[in-house]
């Protein structure tokens, strides 16, 4: 009897000490962290970056040809308020290690190409291996916009194409890993239809506060279930397809909160605290994932809550309005586009096909479409991704 | 929680020490009866991702059957050990969350060893005690309908009682004792989220029956 309460006494104080120092504790999932990686400078030769639009450096192109055609000039093409000099964070990535990065593939409504420089300048045939898509998810192929022609090959599969290619990821290769937020904003709209249903049956007396607030939890529960599956499949592609294979130099970056965009702006306020936890708990379950892993986990959810808050230490001057014109790009694309897609929104000045609001500066307004940043939004996350790069001793 | 544990083995120690000089006929004393769980549980809230700012839980009462073993160690002086048919306890979701209803259902093995002071002469008909001692709670069955995993830690903490025992015969009585007990844990259910409280039950303990004295 004595002995068992020693080991009471025992298993409890460490109990007590590991909660005091605030540690890992194995009951608490995501309270652990990634362990191992690098802390010595790389020789990189080639980023490569697995992801969505926020990373997607041109895939859709041929869908904003000027002939309408597929072929060039582009009026848009990226994920942003574009231009001649207009580049998204991970080439501005590339040029400040020297780098170039370009699309892994181009293509839209079924047609597409791998690796679309090497076409006209074989020798950069090492540099296509930027894969963020547009509306890319992580294992679900039918991504957002899959069905308007997009080519949202998710992020399993833009790994797999990879090591198709190479065979293998390199020690010089710089390896970004940033998705998910399709799977969230996918979610965000089964879960809104879902409580839509629910407020109207209970406007109509058809169910109790008590039981529509319990079916709102329920809905959001299962919303949150399936971006936990998002997330551990997510960190088990990293374990297995990049760390496995090669991968030494490995950053995955975690979800900024959408509700901090001028889409979640729009959101009712019932609504905003939803969105916030659907991003949370994917980012709960990748930090739970990659605990242990030799990877660096960049919070940029925190970054990005920081610009969100203070926008002037960042030279943004507006963080709420999208840099582009719905109206405007609607009547550029012949009204095929009404939802303001920065994709096809161009911020030349004087061009016929300038799609951007009167006043707006793509360089001190944050966002060019309703969750999109700018060039300037981008050169933010490019800063940031940058000083966490050198901090780590990479660079 | 840490200095408890020292009182706690203190008390345990000095008890056992003297257990090892028996210089007299030592009565034994086996105690049954009902004892009721009446929680003044709180929490620190019940937090979590998508678990709205407001949420707790309380925890319910509970009653089982009570059965206790005391040795004397002298005139004045027994060891006890408390143990009972573990009960099942409920909780029930309240704050910005109570339309979940009922959240949790565990069963909680609580033995106690506790060092009796009786007051009085042994030959007295009602003889009060007091009591102090350490509570070991280990939580089984937790189930939850809203997390496929969850965790109640075990609890170790002090236990204090005020009983009396009033005898009948030679060898048999009545009692009643009400004990305050320590019962602190932390909360753990994972599901499509992680959801996290810590517990004080601050239980209140009310039992009484019979006891047979050899």
């Amino acid at each position: 009897m004595h002995k068992t309460i020693r080991n009471w006494a025992l298993t409890a104080t460490a109990a007590a000490m590991l909660a005091a120092c605030g540690g890992s504790d194995p009951d608490v999932a995501g309270s652990g962290n990634p362990d191992g990686a690098p802390s010595t400078k790389g020789s990189f030769t080639a980023i490569v970056s697995f992801g969505d639009s926020l990373s997607d450096v041109g895939t859709y192109a041929p869908a904003t040809s000027l002939a309408g055609n597929g072929t060039a000039p582009y009026f848009g093409g990226k994920f942003t308020a574009n231009s001649a000099t207009a580049t998204v964070w991970v080439e501005n990535l590339a040029t400040t290690m020297g780098l170039l990065t370009t699309p892994a593939e181009a293509g839209f409504a079924g047609s597409s190409v791998k690796c679309p420089v090497a076409l006209s300048v074989p020798t950069l045939a090492s540099t296509c291996t930027a894969y963020g898509q547009g509306g890319s998810r992580v294992t679900d192929p039918n991504g957002i916009g899959k069905s308007g022609g997009a080519l949202t090959v998710p992020m399993k599969t833009q790994i797999a194409n990879h090591l198709a290619r190479f065979s293998s990821f390199k020690a010089s290769d710089l390896i970004m890993v940033w998705g998910g937020n399709n799977d969230v904003f996918i979610q965000f709209g089964t879960f809104s239809a879902v409580a839509t249903q629910i407020q109207t049956d209970a406007a109509a007396g058809k169910l109790t506060a008590d039981q529509a607030n319990l079916a709102l939890f329920q809905a959001q529960s299962n919303a949150q279930a399936a971006l936990k599956q998002a997330a551990q499949e997510l960190t088990g592609y990293i374990r297995t397809d990049i760390l496995a294979k090669g991968g030494k130099y490995v950053v995955v970056m975690n979800l900024p909160d959408s509700s901090l965009t001028p889409f979640g702006g729009t959101l009712p306020a019932s609504a905003k605290p939803v969105l916030t936890a659907l991003v949370d708990t994917f980012n709960l379950w990748l930090k739970d994932g990659l605990t242990g892993l030799p990877v660096k986990l960049m919070d940029q959810n925190l970054a990005g809550k920081d610009v969100y808050a203070n926008p002037a230490k960042y030279g943004l001057t507006n963080n709420t309005v999208p840099a582009c014109d719905a109206a405007k790009i609607q009547i550029i694309t012949g009204g095929a586009i009404t939802d303001g897609s920065s994709l096809f929104c161009n911020s030349t000045p004087g061009v016929p096909y300038n799609g951007t609001r009167t006043g707006a500066d793509v360089n001190t307004w944050q966002f060019a479409d309703g969750v999109h940043p700018t060039p300037g939004g981008h050169k933010v996350i490019s800063t940031t991704v940058v000083q966490q790069l050198k901090a780590y001793g990479w660079l | 929680m840490n200095s408890n544990i020292r009182i706690a083995g203190l008390v345990v120690a000095t008890a056992l020490a003297a257990a090892q000089a028996p210089a007299w006929a030592q009565s034994q004393t086996v105690k049954a009866g009902v004892i009721r769980y009446d929680a003044h549980s709180k929490t620190n809230g019940v937090t979590g991702v998508g678990i709205p700012p407001g949420a707790d839980a309380q925890v319910g009462d509970a009653t089982t059957v009570f059965l206790s073993y005391e040795y004397e160690l002298k005139p004045q002086v027994g060891i006890e050990l408390v143990l009972g048919i573990p009960p099942k306890i409920t909780a029930k979701a309240t704050g910005s969350v109570a339309f979940l209803g009922e959240v949790l259902t565990a069963r909680n093995v609580a033995p106690t060893l506790l060092v009796n002071y009786h007051f009085g002469d042994p030959a007295a008909a009602l003889r009060p005690y007091v009591g102090l001692g350490i509570n070991y709670t280990r939580f089984t069955d937790v189930k939850t309908p809203y997390a496929w995993d969850v965790k109640l830690r075990d609890s170790v903490g002090l236990a204090a009682q005020l009983g009396a025992d009033y005898r009948l015969g030679q060898h048999w009585g009545l009692f009643g004792s009400v004990a305050r007990v320590d019962v602190k844990s932390k909360l753990v259910a994972t599901g499509a989220t992680v959801l996290q409280s810590s517990i004080d039950f601050a239980p209140w303990t009310y039992a009484f029956g019979a006891y047979c004295r050899f």
